[in-house]
């Protein structure tokens, strides 16, 4: 059964500039999830998705070994630290907003994506 | 097998200092890096040393070395620093007198520096290279040239290795790129070369660079993982231990605060790089698309299989140019009609400077609470919002024009809506713009000497 979610409930993001690039970090949370992203992200929907803020190109570098995406922002942070209007110099809240994107996937990804929450959650937590 | 063991004790300019001098304390470091410099941390540092030459270094070396020397030098602990900035001999001198002042005995400095190209920038340029601007494509930096204020290459670790050779107990740098901190020690511990033959020891040391070089951006600092992180008031700075056999293990000081896990260590694999298969540096090239991460402790991730190629024919140039200024406001508007009433607010400001005919390079509003941080992404409504900002910012060729901007936020406080809220008026910037560059390796000026502290 197919479900429209956001990107939030399958993947971590981070998110960092250099100069007037932004890039995004993607980090899947299975790899049932990574094999579904790296077939179903493309930069045409991320730069849509940006609504404007992106002037440059979107590049995506698909990275198997980590279950992630590198994804790259030109000209996104209007004109880069220093001279940006942007509150957000230094665009740390870019891959935030990326991940209010909108995919369509099986409802066992969601699932999955659960799973790891929880367990991330009893793994690490310090009782 | 030999293992090398070093530390991050700074990861920006303003980092914590508790950490570092934990660390000294409670682990076994050979090796602490420190980095304070960011991309236009230098066009600041020349400001200062223009003004003083005897300034031009970051301060925060006085303190920070009186604090870590009493206690890395009797471990043998040595500091790798690039806080000396656009004067690294100023920055040695001050260390030195600290270490007397102390009386830690004997000593030796390397200093290393050379990495300010701007003297000889022009000379570059007649031999007909034309630095390109790797943001925007624009070919020469002719059109900037007179506004150039600083010009710092990327230096790698040469120099490090060579001074460490020389047998230096602390290492001061001006704009040696933050990983060459790391790479120097590993390279200098384990006998390596630039040659063909250790470029993939090379490649994984620049990649265990890269992956401590922020400090605590792996260990539960800037994370997914903020939840589970141990005592975030307490985060201990990471380590790697590095084995000959090109394996690493990323930790952090024993018994501190934070979280290091597989997370942590891909979140910032993945941070602020481009092409991960290239990740480019002055002392080599690392592939981050091979290479394997393995939790195998609590806070302990070994990473395995590190690739890459052999360093690049150029050094990375960071050009700051001047290039107007900025003035910026802020004023809130409580609930009710909040987002409203932030709307009324930008349409008086926009009218206003319509009136008063200033002119800007850029004019940006944004609605504190709403769409600051999410931008035309996010859905800007009001669902009964308890209090929304209006976020005023404006860069212009003219201090004047910015102040304009400064003073017309200023009159809303009293000319806008009713419950409109104020703090401080924030002061007009001189915007120094960034131009990013490549130079070829063999231009760049690097030199190094070892100073001698004696008792």
């Amino acid at each position: 059964m197919m479900a429209k979610i956001q990107l939030k409930e399958l993947a971590f993001a981070r998110s960092g500039d250099k100069g007037d690039v932004s890039n995004i970090g993607i980090m899947a949370k299975t790899k049932g999830i990574y094999d579904f992203l790296s077939k179903t992200i493309t930069p045409e929907m991320v730069k849509a998705h940006f609504k404007g803020m992106i002037k440059g190109g979107v590049e995506i570098y698909p990275m198997p070994n980590l279950e992630s995406l590198e994804i790259i922002l030109r000209r996104a942070l209007g004109g880069g630290a220093t001279c940006t209007l942007r509150f957000d110099q230094t665009g740390k809240s870019m891959g935030q907003i990326l991940l209010r994107m909108e995919v369509e996937v099986d409802q066992k990804l969601i699932e999955e994506a659960k799973a790891t929450d929880r367990d991330i959650m009893k793994r690490y937590t310090i009782s | 097998m030999k293992k090398v063991n070093i530390g991050s004790g700074s990861g920006f300019w303003g980092d914590l200092l508790e950490p570092a001098v934990e660390m000294a304390e409670r682990s076994d470091v050979q090796y602490i890096g420190f980095d304070h410099l960011a991309e236009l941390t230098m066009a600041i540092l020349n400001r200062m040393k223009a003004r003083n030459p005897e300034s031009g270094y970051i301060q925060d070396i006085i303190p920070w070395t009186k604090s870590m020397l009493p206690v890395t030098v009797p471990k043998g602990i040595k500091i790798i620093t690039n806080a000396g900035g656009a004067n690294p001999i100023q920055a040695a001198l001050e260390v030195k007198k600290i270490i007397q002042d102390l009386k830690l005995g004997r000593m030796k400095i390397g200093v290393v520096s050379g990495d300010d190209i701007l003297p000889y920038i022009d000379e570059i340029r007649g031999g007909g290279w034309k630095f390109k601007n790797l943001d925007t494509g624009e070919e020469d930096i002719e059109r900037i040239r007179k506004d150039i204020v600083a010009a710092n290459a990327y230096t790698g670790a040469d120099l490090i290795i060579e001074e460490l050779r020389n047998g230096a107990d602390m290492i001061i740098t001006g704009r040696v790129s933050d990983n060459a901190l790391y790479v120097g020690p590993l390279m200098y511990e384990f006998g390596w070369d630039y040659s063909e033959k250790y470029v993939e020891r090379i490649a994984a040391a620049v990649t265990v660079g890269h992956i401590i070089e922020c400090s605590a951006c792996v260990t539960g600092g800037m994370s997914n993982m903020w939840r589970v992180s141990e005592r975030p008031w307490e985060i201990g700075f990471p380590i790697v231990e590095f084995y000959e056999n090109g394996e690493a293990v990323i930790t952090k000081t024993p018994g501190s605060g934070g979280i290091v896990n597989q997370w942590t260590v891909k979140e910032h694999l993945l941070y602020e790089i481009m092409d991960p298969a290239n990740y480019m540096m002055p002392d080599g090239i690392a592939d981050f698309t091979a290479l394997r991460l393995n939790e195998e402790g609590r806070n302990r991730v070994r990473v395995m299989n590190m690739k890459g190629k052999k360093r690049p024919d150029t050094l990375k140039v960071c050009i700051g140019y001047r290039n107007g200024f900025i003035g910026e406001g802020l004023a809130f508007f409580p609930w009710p009609d909040a987002l409203e009433k932030a709307k009324w607010a930008e349409q008086w400001v926009r009218e206003r400077f319509k009136r008063l005919n200033v002119r800007f390079e850029e004019l940006r509003m944004d609605y504190v609470g709403v769409n600051m941080l999410h931008g035309e992404a996010a859905p800007v409504e009001d669902h009964g919002l308890n209090e929304v900002g209006l976020r005023i910012a404006g860069r212009t060729k003219t201090r004047e024009e910015a102040e304009v901007v400064r003073r017309e936020a200023t009159h809303l406080w009293t000319m806008g809506p009713i419950g409109v809220s104020f703090g401080v008026p924030l002061d007009v910037r001189p915007v120094i713009a960034l131009w990013p560059s490549l130079v070829p390796r063999e231009a760049v000026r690097v030199k190094s000497q070892l100073m001698e502290v004696n008792e």
